[in-house]
């Protein structure tokens, strides 16, 4: 069963259909919240986050930098691929990716509000051009995952 | 470019872009470092050229491993890439005959020409692409660009429909640049100036040095089979 999907996996490498951008597709952001209970997962008025906002402004020379070290960005577009995996098919390989991301950057930054928050959820919002104006809306809730989270799955 | 040299400066360029992007894991979760700590120095023992059939095969055999642990490509068309020339590769090191060799390393480089040419294909196709109006949206809200501040360029148009223009001529004329050295020479210099350009603007700095690996075969299959015509 593994040989067979590793096989799926491999198929489009070695024959590939080399289709990049051809349609420029409704776009997933990422946001996630901090929350004290469970309880507190239905309140309305909670505040989102941006997971990872891109930087305002990059310099030529950080550019070049970012040519030979760039995890972060990198990272960041592996989350999109998981955000579209989720969209197209839930699994729970693509939220548990998303979930343990987040966690992790949480932990590193010391985010101000995770020493007490006890659970972490996140969102995909979808933007999306219709006609001349941009649209957001919210496509999919994670589960709600107790904190802090397993570094090694 | 003979074949041997093509294939050791494909060694060469493949080993870098790995361990370039093995290094972005170290800090990474334990269970990533354990498989991109191991990729790292088989890369390096590629550059070195030590082993590089059997290294090569380790490294695909890795390759597979990250499809599985991430459930597809970590990194889209990168990593697709990167699989096609380690395939290619471990295709001539068992290759039994010469002619057998020249047909894996010339199907890489056959791959080279249709990323180029399909990818400006399904463009031209594309009324939004033809108007301009796909690079806008690229720019205005897709997950690309780099910075927020590039998200100002949505705002010039016209430079956008240019720019969209130029990028789809030049990916439906690229294989005819096959047709002498030179003009291959000057096609894949504008490529991965192109490739630099998306690394800058979107931070796709993995596809400039993974498709830079693959020019090797292009510069080959020119030499062997078109030049000659």
């Amino acid at each position: 069963m593994i040989i067979f999907r590793i096989l799926r996996l491999l198929l489009p490498a070695v024959i590939p259909s080399w289709r990049f951008f051809d349609v420029i597709a409704p776009s997933p952001r990422i946001q996630f919240t901090l929350l004290q209970s469970k309880d507190e997962s239905s309140c309305e008025s909670r505040e989102w986050h941006e997971f990872r906002p891109r930087p305002v402004r990059l310099s030529f020379l950080q550019m070049l930098g970012r040519m030979l070290w760039n995890p972060e960005r990198n990272e960041s577009l592996f989350l999109v691929s998981c955000a579209e995996r989720i969209l197209q098919q839930p699994t729970e390989h693509s939220e548990n990716e998303i979930l343990k991301r987040i966690a992790a950057e949480l932990r590193a930054d010391n985010f101000n509000s995770t020493t007490t928050a006890t659970y972490l959820q996140f969102r995909l919002l979808l933007v999306q051009r219709k006609n001349a104006q941009l649209c957001q809306e919210v496509v999919f809730r994670s589960r709600i995952q107790p904190l802090p989270m397993q570094d090694t799955m | 470019m003979n074949f041997d040299d093509a294939i050791r400066l494909t060694e060469i360029l493949l080993g870098f872009a790995f361990a370039q992007q093995s290094i972005e894991h170290f800090k990474s979760f334990t269970n990533e470092r354990r498989l991109f700590i191991p990729r790292f120095i088989l890369a390096v023992l590629l550059v070195i050229g030590f082993q590089t059939a059997w290294v090569a095969v380790l490294l695909l055999l890795l390759g597979l491993t990250l499809l599985y642990r991430f459930q597809g490509p970590y990194n889209g068309g990168a990593d697709r890439m990167s699989l096609l020339i380690l395939f290619c590769l471990c295709l001539v090191y068992f290759s039994p005959t010469q002619r057998w060799q020249e047909i894996a390393f010339g199907y890489l480089a056959l791959q080279l020409v249709f990323s180029y040419f399909f990818s400006g294909w399904v463009k031209i196709v594309n009324p939004e692409w033809r108007n301009g109006r796909a690079l806008c949206d690229v720019f205005q809200f897709s997950v690309y660009p780099a910075s927020e501040s590039l998200r100002q360029w949505s705002k010039s148009p016209r430079i956008l429909f240019v720019m969209a223009w130029g990028v789809m001529m030049f990916e439906l004329v690229f294989p005819l640049l096959l047709l002498s050295h030179i003009s291959l020479i000057v096609a894949l210099i504008i490529a991965a100036s192109f490739h630099f350009a998306n690394a800058c603007l979107f931070g796709l700095n993995r596809f400039f040095w993974i498709w830079i690996a693959a020019y090797p075969s292009i510069l080959w299959f020119q030499l062997r089979f078109i030049s000659t015509v």
